[in-house]
């Protein structure tokens, strides 16, 4: 039945606040792609069985990541009106435990990882105590939720239910204030109101380059073709980025919800998802949650019984980086090869079929709806003056604590990678951070209390982007990086402007010659000349950044490239044509691994006898150096 | 036009253009200016069209075409649905969609060879994903690969001679946190090392062999 009235609405989210929380104990287990192929299917089968076998009246449901992907398969106990207990790392066997335990009566005291006491219902602006009186006693002791740094430092705008509630079932969502947003918008304020609030809040597209929201809704709002189009860049082709995933699985009717309200003000009657054919499962739960919202009456004609229809549709793309370009994205849609095209005029002017079309990225939309109910002057609390409000970042490469977080704009990186991030994994020294993906650049230690926004990271040859944040240690090679880097824009190149296409060939020849060690100082001048014509001449923002990564590297690890071409030697030993394997005699045991796995045969040597690599034959694929147990291979 | 028939002597007014391959950069300019490029040239008769491997290939084809026809901009689904279906896009079923969409097979093909998820080979049963994203590659992934390459005698890009398996490499499958991962089939695997992908390599080529055996079984 669709909603018409408040009061259905009301219905609906009681109905949704019984299912996320029942009056029976209820089982989550963290089902996004991550934790899936951690094993959660596995965890989540075994749940299953055992809950079976042994007649338990428990509920058992999946949701998205709660973001700490590092610990996962995460599994959560909630006890009704007592406490919600999360497991980490779980296993089959350790989850049959868990439902043994539950079957006992107590509490399974392994693997745990925190304990949450009351969750913030954020779009109401009430915290939801699971005890009264709080905060209860527990037979075990475990931290809480806000005191793990990991969490206790993040503020959760756009994730606010990823890890809370069952993405497939859009009564939680509206259990959690979901949809009340586009209720009073649709119910009580003009499309120029909502503009002037989404402008107030100061929100900046969080799709990397940072056009305020408000100011590119009001430009097509201003034009009165008599088609407009809203589009929702899920195509996140940022490599080391999963941040559009993780909200697409785990909260998918926070970007629909967004997406009404812009299309509401802007005047659109249609809409599209362009994503990634890369996330299945992504794509899957949205379209989930797109045929739950139109049985609502929430997507579709009339909507709420008003006079605005919208329809939602979902685009895959077919692997192309560039699709994540706004000109490309909507060539794809049209059907077309995946080329950008010189702007102006802006999607906002002329568009999709040549309509006024509003792209944001899934992480701007899925602001949205809470800047609507919670106001903007709320949400400009968050953040900086010039950047406000929150963002969410995808943390990864060598940090303890991967996972995806979000933060008020404005934290430094120190902040985020060793509070949140737990610091270095492996006890190894910090020596970079990556942000922005292909159009950024690494930082390194010395910048390590440069704030997160916008305007910062652009000073140090970096970019915010999308969100991916790559931590590099000393073992990882800086002109290697930019390599890779290269590697990617040059093969992502769609090929129309000649600077992107043939500049970045050229770009990846020097840097190939240079981590083979044929490399020579005056290369390095050469890419960074050839990086500043790149920059200044390319047609899209792809081109136009693709040197960042080359440049940044040069401007802060120029000893790094000159150890490379004066003395042929790569420090953090990861070139490999400039790496020789040696056995250390002292603490080979002459076990014979290496020698049978050595693909070359350039192993030598017999039981029990300290072997020896013949140089010659060695073709430096680091297998002795992976498989020895002893440490008995060196690398210089 | 001077001469007799079987010795005739022509002179052209209008030449035939062509594209001087040494120069052509593949910009593609030419294509997007050209004011007949979205006009059908239809012969007078129906063009001679490559056969389908199996009949029922074609009603698959001609199904999934009918469930898109109608939306805008529909080429770009039916070509991954295609693709879906076979692993790959067959010649002839790209010579159906240009003949009922209307749509010169040269702009088909360059829509699908533009595109990274597109093959207009044939791939393997299992098609590995290595992710090559940031994530996994600071965290060892191109040791996958050579790893993977060694194991299965193949580059990547290329398809094991049984037809079992295809290795290629994905620009970020999201799972960077779990990194270094790799995909196969619709199986996503996390915190990979090089020692683990004879046995996953291995579980995969035995469930062949029993489907195979099931199969004559059934048979």
């Amino acid at each position: 039945m669709k909603i018409r009235s408040l009061e259905r609405l009301e219905d609906i989210k009681q109905q949704g606040l019984a299912l996320t929380y029942p009056d029976k104990i209820k089982i989550m287990v963290g089902m996004a792609t991550c934790g899936i192929s951690a094993g959660a299917d596995k965890v989540y089968n075994a749940l299953q069985a055992k809950i079976a076998e042994l007649g338990l009246d428990v509920a058992l449901e999946m949701t998205g990541c709660i973001g700490y992907c590092q610990r996962e398969p995460l599994v959560d106990v909630v006890y009704p009106k007592q406490v919600r207990l999360s497991y980490q790392a779980m296993t089959p066997e350790k989850a049959e435990a868990l439902v043994e335990a539950i079957h006992k009566g107590e509490v399974y005291p392994e693997n745990l990882l925190c304990r949450i006491d009351q969750e913030d219902i954020l779009v109401e602006d009430r915290m939801r105590p699971y005890a009264n009186p709080h905060p209860p006693t527990l037979p075990v002791e475990t931290p809480r939720y806000e005191d793990l740094p990991f969490f206790g430092k993040q503020v959760k705008v756009a994730l606010r239910n990823c890890g809370f509630i069952n993405p497939e079932r859009i009564e939680e969502y509206i259990g959690r204030g979901g949809y009340q947003a586009l209720f009073k918008v649709l119910s009580g304020m003009t499309p120029e109101e909502v503009i002037a609030e989404v402008k107030s809040s100061g929100l900046r597209g969080r799709g990397g380059a940072g056009f305020p929201t408000g100011l590119k809704w009001e430009f097509a709002r201003k034009n009165d073709a008599d088609e407009k189009f809203v589009i929702c860049n899920a195509d996140e082709g940022d490599p080391g980025a999963f941040m559009d995933r993780g909200i697409l699985e785990g909260d998918p009717h926070a970007v629909i919800e967004g997406m009404a309200i812009g299309a509401y003000a802007i005047g659109a009657r249609e809409g599209f998802v362009y994503c990634r054919a890369e996330y299945p499962l992504a794509i899957h739960r949205l379209q989930i949650a797109i045929q739950q919202a139109e049985d609502l009456g929430i997507l579709g004609d009339k909507i709420f019984g008003t006079n605005f229809s919208f329809r939602l549709e979902i685009r895959e793309g077919a692997g192309a980086f560039v699709c994540g370009e706004e000109t490309s994205l909507i060539a794809s849609i049209e059907g077309k090869v995946g080329e950008p095209r010189p702007r102006p005029p802006f999607p906002a002017q002329s568009g999709l079929w040549g309509m006024p079309t509003i792209i944001n990225n899934v992480k701007t939309w899925s602001h949205i709806a809470p800047i609507l109910v919670r106001g903007a002057e709320w949400y400009s609390g968050f953040g900086t003056e010039k950047a406000p409000g929150t963002t969410v970042f995808a943390l990864v490469g060598k940090v303890n604590n991967t996972g995806l977080v979000e933060i008020p704009l404005g934290m430094t990186l120190r902040e985020m990678i060793f509070d949140i991030g737990g610091g270095i994994a492996g006890g190894r020294e910090f020596k970079a951070v990556q942000t922005g993906g292909p159009s950024g650049g690494c930082i390194p230690a010395e910048f390590l209390d440069t704030p997160v926004d916008y305007e910062s990271l652009g000073a140090l040859g970096s970019i915010m982007g999308s969100g991916g944040m790559i931590v590099m240690d000393e073992r990882d090679c800086m002109v290697d990086v930019a390599k890779y880097f290269i590697d990617f824009t040059q093969d992502e190149s769609c090929g129309k402007c000649t600077p992107c296409r043939e500049g970045t060939l050229r770009l990846m020849e020097k840097l190939q010659a240079i981590t083979e060690g044929q490399g020579t100082e005056e290369d390095i001048d050469k890419l960074v000349k050839m990086s500043e014509i790149i920059k200044k001449t390319s047609l899209c923002g792809l081109g136009q950044t693709a040197p960042n990564p080359v440049l940044s590297t040069i401007r802060y690890f120029r000893d790094e490239y000159l150890a490379h071409v004066r003395d042929g030697k790569c420090p953090a030993k990861v070139c490999k044509p400039l790496l020789t394997f040696q056995v250390v005699a002292e603490n080979c045991t002459g076990c014979q691994l290496c020698r049978l796995k050595c693909p070359a045969e350039a192993v030598e040597g017999s039981k029990k006898e300290p072997h020896h690599i013949i140089q010659d034959k060695c073709i430096k694929c680091g297998t002795c150096f992976e498989n020895c147990k002893f440490d008995a291979i060196a690398v210089e | 036009m001077n001469g007799k028939p079987g010795n005739l002597e022509i002179i052209i007014e209008k030449q035939a253009r062509f594209v001087d391959p040494a120069k052509c950069t593949g910009c593609g300019t030419c294509l997007d200016v050209c004011p007949i490029r979205y006009e059908v040239q239809l012969p007078e008769e129906k063009r001679a069209r490559a056969a389908f491997s199996e009949a029922t290939d074609e009603a698959a084809v001609t199904d999934i075409i009918a469930r898109h026809r109608e939306r805008r901009g529909n080429l770009l689904p039916i070509l991954l649905d295609i693709n879906r279906h076979f692993n790959w896009l067959p010649r002839p079923s790209l010579e159906l969609v240009s003949d009922e969409l209307q749509l010169p097979l040269a702009e088909i093909l360059r829509v699908a060879s533009f595109y990274n998820a597109f093959s207009l080979v044939p791939r393997g049963k299992h098609i590995i994903n290595v992710c090559l994203g940031t994530g996994c590659f600071v965290k060892g992934s191109p040791r996958l690969i050579d790893t993977l390459e060694r194991e299965l005698g193949i580059k990547h890009g290329e398809t094991t001679e049984d037809m079992l398996f295809t290795l290629e490499v994905v620009r970020c499958i999201g799972c960077c946190a779990l990194a270094p991962a790799m995909r196969v089939g619709e199986d996503t695997f996390g915190r990979l090392t090089p020692r683990m992908i004879p046995k996953i390599l291995k579980s995969y080529a035995e469930s062949y062999g029993q489907e195979d055996a099931e199969g004559e079984a059934a048979g």
